[in-house]
C-alpha cells in the first residue's frame, strides 16, 4: 500500500500539480482577505500588504522595515521585543516550507510563471544570463537585503527622513502590481511630495515595468534579486523541507540544470553537498522531476523522503510533456 | 584478400563472413538456454554479416556516424536515417591498416577498412550521403580526413575535449546547431518542433526499452548473459529503430518471466563482471565471450557500444526547437564518460556506481592497443577501483583472434581469484 502511494507520488505530473497549487495559493493570498482570512503579518513571501482589501496576510518585509525605523532608544528598548516576536513568527512560518514559499506560494513568483507560460504559448524562446552574468548578479539580493536593514535603521537614528520609509516596499514590483488584481490602481503613481518618495516610487514604477518585461523573457527574473530569498537562505539551516542530492548516483547529465529556472549550476555539478538548496533556489522541485537517476535527487520533510527522482516518473513526465506539445500544434 | 577473390567467391565464403560466422556460432551454440527472443538478433546478424544482405532502409538519405556523440534525433527529424559505422571486423581492420600507423586502434582501422568498400561493406546500407565524424580522439579526427579523401561527404562535428566548462558547453551547442543546418541542407526538410518531438519520442522509446533490459541485469541470479546484451546494443548501430525496439521489448518481457521463475542464465556463483573500456563491436565480442565461456557473467558495462550509447536520457523543459536542440546537445556532452576528455572523474564514479548497483565482483577493462586514451586511463581507474576493494583485470588486445588462448587463461585465473576471495570472505564472515 505505502509502496503504491510512494510510486504515485514519485510519478506525479509536477508541472500540473504546481500549476494548480500555485493558482490556489495565489487566490488565497491575493483574495483571501475578502473571506476574512488573516494569517498575520509575518508571512515569508510577497503577500503584499498594499493589497489592503484582498490580502490574506502580510509579507514580513513590510512590518520589519517599519519596526526597524523606530527611534533607536525604542528599537533597542521595549520595541525590540516586538521585532523579535515578529521575526520568530516569520521564522516559524518559514521553516515549514523553506524556500518552497518561493516556488509554490509567493504570488509574485506565480505571476512570473504565468508570464513564462504566456511566452511559451507564443513560441518565444527564453533568455539566459549565462555563467558570467549569473556570478556577477547573484550578490545583488544580498546587497538589497543589507540596504533593507540599513536604511530603516538610518531613519530611526535620524540620519534619513521618513520619506525613505519601507524602502524595499517602495521599489518592490509586488506593491505596484499585486493590488491591481483587486482593482486597486492607487499604487500606480509616482509620489512627488519629496525627493525621497520621488526617487523610491519612481524606481518602483520602473522596476514594476522591468519585472513584467524581464519575467516574460527570463524565467523567474525577479527572484534572482529578491532580498526575501536572501533572507530565507541565511536562516534555512533548520528548515523542515529539504532538497537532497546523492552525488554518488549522479551521472552529471545536467538535466536538472537544464530545467532550472534560476540557472543554478551547482545542482548538476556539485557532488559533495548533500543539502543542495542554494541561495538562488526557489525549491520549485523541477530538478527532481527532471532527474532520471533513482534517488539522486530527493525532497525530504522532517527527514522523511516525500518525493524523489525515479526512472519511471521521469519517463512519464517526459512522455507527457512531449504529448502536451503535440496537442498544442 | 585481393579484389579478385571478392568477385569469385560467394559473399558468405569471404573472410569477413567467415569471421562473423565463427563468432556468431560460438555466441549462439556454446550456450544453452539462450532466450527465445534473442532469435531475432541472431538472425539479424546472420543475415547482415554472414549472408551480406542489404538492410531494408527508407529511401531517405543515409547518414553514417562514427561515434555516439552524434545527435541522431536530428538525423531522424530531418527524415534521414542514421547508421553507426564503428566496425568490429578483423578483416576490415587489416584492410584499414594501410591507412593508419601500425600501433593504432583496431576500431578506427576497421571502420576505415569497411568504408573502402562502398557497395558491399558490412553492414550494407547503400550509398552514404553524409558521414558525421565528431572530433573526439586524434585517430578518429584523422580518420575523418581520410574518409574525405576516399570521396565521402564528411561533416566534421566539432566536439570539445573538456566538458566541465561553460565555454565548452556553448561551443558544443553551436556546433550541434550548425550540424542541424547542414542536415536540413542535405534532406531539404526543415527541422520543426513537431518533427524533432517525434524523433525524440522514437529514441526515447528505444532508450526506455534499453533501460528496462539494463535494470533486469541487476537480478541475481542473472537472467541474461552479457554476450547477448552486446549483440542487442550492437544491432542498434544499424537496425531499424522501431524493429529494434520491438525486439528489445519482447526480450525484456521474456526476461521478466525468467526473473519471476528464478531462472539462472549463468553458472551457480558465477562471478559478476562489469565490463569497461574500448567498445566490443560484433564480430569482435571475444572478450565478453571468453568471460562467459569461463563461467563469469557480464552484468553491466561502461562502453560506448552499449550502456554509454543508450543509458542517459535528455530532458526538455520547453518544447521549442531551439531549446530542444540545446537540450540534445547537453545530453550528448554532459554525461559522456569518454576518455578523450581532460579529466575523467565522471567515468570513475560511474564505474563505482555500476559496481554497487549491479553487485559486480570485478571489473574487466579492455583497451585496444593503440587506443591511447583508454590505455592512459587504466592507471587512474585501476587506482580508484583498488581503493574501493574491487579487483580489475586490464586487457590490452586488438581484433586479431590470435591471443584468445592466452586471454582465456588470464580470464580464468581472474575469475578463479574472485571466487576464492568470495569464499574466503564468506568463511571469515561466518567466523565473525
Amino acid at each position: 500500500m505505502t509502496s503504491r502511494l510512494r510510486r504515485a507520488v514519485d510519478n506525479v505530473d509536477l508541472q500540473r500539480f504546481r500549476f494548480w497549487f500555485q493558482a490556489a495559493a495565489f487566490v488565497l493570498f491575493v483574495y483571501g482577505g475578502y473571506l476574512a482570512v488573516d494569517l498575520g503579518n509575518s508571512l515569508p513571501m510577497f503577500s503584499c500588504g498594499y493589497n489592503q482589501e484582498g490580502r490574506a496576510g502580510v509579507c514580513y518585509l513590510l512590518p520589519l522595515q517599519h519596526q526597524l525605523s523606530r527611534p533607536w532608544p525604542q528599537l533597542f528598548g521595549w520595541a525590540g521585543i516586538g521585532v523579535l516576536t515578529g521575526f520568530a513568527t516569520f521564522f516559524l512560518w518559514f521553516i515549514v516550507l523553506n524556500k518552497g514559499w518561493c516556488g509554490f506560494m509567493c504570488p509574485l513568483g506565480t505571476l512570473q510563471d504565468w508570464l513564462t507560460s504566456l511566452r511559451k504559448r507564443l513560441g518565444i524562446r527564453y533568455s539566459l544570463y549565462g555563467e558570467q552574468a549569473f556570478n556577477r548578479l547573484t550578490w545583488v539580493k544580498f546587497v538589497l537585503l543589507a540596504l533593507m536593514f540599513l536604511i530603516p535603521l538610518a531613519i530611526g537614528g535620524g540620519l534619513l527622513s521618513h520619506d525613505w520609509g519601507a524602502p524595499f516596499c517602495q521599489i518592490c514590483p509586488g506593491r505596484v502590481i499585486l493590488p491591481l488584481f483587486t482593482a486597486d490602481p492607487l499604487q500606480l503613481t509616482i509620489d512627488y511630495s519629496s525627493i525621497g518618495t520621488l526617487v523610491l516610487t519612481g524606481l518602483g514604477m520602473f522596476i514594476a515595468g522591468l519585472f513584467l518585461v524581464g519575467a516574460f523573457i527570463k524565467k523567474r527574473f525577479f527572484c534572482f534579486f529578491c532580498p526575501m530569498s536572501a533572507l530565507h537562505y541565511l536562516i534555512s539551516k533548520p528548515a523542515l523541507l529539504k532538497l537532497k542530492k546523492d552525488g554518488d548516483k549522479c551521472t552529471k547529465c545536467g538535466n536538472c540544470f537544464n530545467v532550472c529556472d534560476m540557472e543554478i549550476r551547482a545542482i548538476a555539478d556539485d557532488l559533495e553537498r548533500k543539502d543542495i538548496m542554494t541561495d538562488d533556489c526557489t525549491l520549485c522541485l523541477k530538478c527532481v522531476a527532471a532527474c532520471p537517476e533513482p534517488g539522486a535527487l530527493k525532497v525530504e520533510f522532517a527527514r522523511i523522503n516525500i518525493f524523489q527522482a525515479t526512472e519511471e516518473g521521469f519517463l512519464k513526465r517526459m512522455n507527457k510533456g512531449a504529448g502536451h506539445d503535440a496537442c498544442k500544434r | 584478400m585481393t579484389p579478385a577473390n571478392v568477385d569469385t567467391l560467394p559473399f558468405n565464403r569471404g573472410r569477413q563472413a567467415r569471421e562473423a560466422e565463427v563468432m556468431l556460432d560460438k555466441l549462439v551454440d556454446e550456450f544453452t538456454d539462450n532466450p527465445a527472443a534473442m532469435a531475432y538478433f541472431y538472425d539479424l546478424f546472420r543475415r547482415v554479416y554472414i549472408q551480406g544482405e542489404a538492410l531494408e532502409r527508407p529511401a531517405a538519405p543515409q547518414v553514417g556516424m562514427t561515434c555516439i556523440q552524434v545527435p541522431e534525433e536530428l538525423i531522424y527529424a530531418v527524415g534521414a536515417t542514421p547508421v553507426r559505422l564503428c566496425n568490429g571486423a578483423y578483416h576490415y581492420d587489416q584492410i584499414g591498416a594501410d591507412f593508419m600507423p601500425a600501433k593504432s586502434c583496431s576500431l578506427v582501422k576497421a571502420t576505415l577498412g569497411r568504408l573502402q568498400d562502398q557497395e558491399m561493406g558490412v553492414p550494407r546500407v547503400g550509398k552514404l550521403d553524409m558521414i558525421v565524424n565528431p572530433s573526439t580522439c586524434d585517430q578518429k579526427k584523422k580518420a575523418g580526413a581520410m574518409m574525405e579523401e576516399m570521396g565521402y561527404a564528411v561533416h566534421h562535428l566539432e566536439f570539445p575535449n573538456v566538458k566541465e566548462s561553460e565555454a565548452a558547453r556553448i561551443y558544443w551547442q553551436r556546433s550541434v546547431r550548425d550540424f542541424a543546418v547542414q542536415l536540413q541542407k542535405l534532406t531539404g526538410k526543415r527541422l520543426t518542433r513537431k518533427r524533432l518531438n517525434q524523433a525524440m519520442a522514437r529514441t526515447r522509446r528505444a532508450q526506455t526499452a534499453f533501460r528496462a533490459l539494463h535494470n533486469l541485469r541487476k537480478q541475481a541470479p542473472s537472467v541474461v548473459l552479457g554476450k547477448d546484451v552486446f549483440l542487442v546494443t550492437n544491432a542498434y548501430f544499424f537496425d531499424d529503430l522501431e524493429r529494434w525496439t520491438d525486439a528489445v521489448e519482447a526480450l525484456v518481457a521474456e526476461l521478466k518471466e525468467r526473473a519471476a521463475a528464478g531462472f539462472n542464465a549463468a553458472q551457480r556463483k558465477a562471478p559478476r563482471i562489469l565490463f569497461t573500456g574500448s567498445p566490443p563491436v560484433f564480430p569482435n565480442l571475444k572478450l565478453p565471450l571468453l568471460i562467459e565461456e569461463a563461467g563469469g557473467v557480464v552484468v553491466a558495462d561502461e562502453t560506448c557500444s552499449a550502456n554509454r550509447m543508450l543509458y542517459d536520457m535528455p530532458v526538455v523543459d520547453e518544447w521549442l526547437v531551439n531549446h530542444m536542440v540545446d537540450s540534445l546537445a547537453d545530453h550528448y556532452l554532459k554525461p559522456c564518460t569518454c576518455p578523450i576528455f581532460t579529466r575523467n572523474d565522471d567515468r570513475c564514479r560511474r564505474l563505482l556506481d555500476l559496481v554497487r548497483d549491479f553487485e559486480a565482483d570485478g571489473v574487466v577493462y579492455q583497451a585496444y592497443s593503440g587506443c591511447q586514451v583508454y590505455e592512459m586511463e587504466q592507471r587512474s581507474v585501476g587506482k580508484v577501483l583498488n581503493e574501493a576493494g574491487i579487483p580489475m583485470l586490464y586487457v590490452e588486445t586488438d581484433y586479431s583472434p590470435d591471443d584468445m588462448g592466452q586471454l582465456s587463461t588470464r580470464i580464468e585465473a581472474f575469475l578463479e581469484s574472485i571466487k576464492t576471495r568470495k569464499r574466503q570472505r564468506a568463511a571469515s564472515g561466518g567466523q565473525a
